[in-house]
């Protein structure tokens, strides 16, 4: 989901504790490029609110990197 | 759905007059949730005055709204000066780096500041003890 939002995005996702709802997304990508950190994290936030509001994801830590 | 405009208003305000304010599951006494729980630590740590709200009782229509303003749908959320910071992540982050005491104004605390400023950055200026309520 992350990557389709994000072309060219290098994706990790790591389930912290095995049940699938809290995980943790490590994203890299060459859009974040010159964003603030909140506005990096609101573009995966967004790629993801789907499942977030679904409740399918209870829990999202994210880091972001420009590529 | 769009956000409850009275309960928009209302958050408005506590904005306006809370500097620092943390939207939070539970109270900073006994926090419901352990990222509500992280920012706490990093505040007390901080040593800075701020309002907490608990969100658990409003969770729902209190989404919408700081949808609305903030472009943020889950919590715990730090405003400062009315802005939003972040969620835990970014707390946290900003509180290693020492943006997160430059942002408050406050001296950053030992032991918080988990790598060494790259850019010599500027040894700090010699100010005044802080005074830290309650620690």
């Amino acid at each position: 989901m992350i990557a389709d939002a994000l072309p060219g995005a290098e994706v990790e996702v790591i389930d912290e504790t095995g049940g699938g709802d809290h995980l943790r997304a490590i994203v890299r990508a060459p859009q974040f490029e010159g964003k603030s950190r909140i506005d990096q994290h609101r573009m995966v936030r967004a790629a993801v609110r789907e499942r977030m509001d679904d409740g399918s994801i209870h829990a999202l830590s994210i880091q972001t990197t420009p590529a | 759905m769009p956000a409850n405009p009275e309960l928009k208003q209302k958050v408005e305000e506590v904005l306006n007059e809370n500097r620092v304010l943390l939207f939070m599951k539970g109270t900073p006494e006994t926090p419901q949730c352990g990222f509500s729980m992280r920012v706490v630590g990093v505040l007390e740590q901080m040593g800075t005055e701020y309002g907490a709200i608990d969100v658990l009782p409003i969770l729902g229509p209190l989404r919408e709204v700081t949808g609305e303003i903030a472009d943020w749908r889950t919590f715990p959320q730090l405003y400062v000066n009315g802005e939003l910071v972040g969620g835990c992540d970014i707390v946290e982050e900003m509180a290693e780096s020492g943006e997160l005491a430059k942002l408050l104004g406050v001296e950053q605390p030992e032991g918080a500041t988990a790598q060494p400023q790259p850019e010599g950055a500027a040894s700090p200026q010699q100010s005044p003890p802080l005074q830290v309520d309650g620690a």
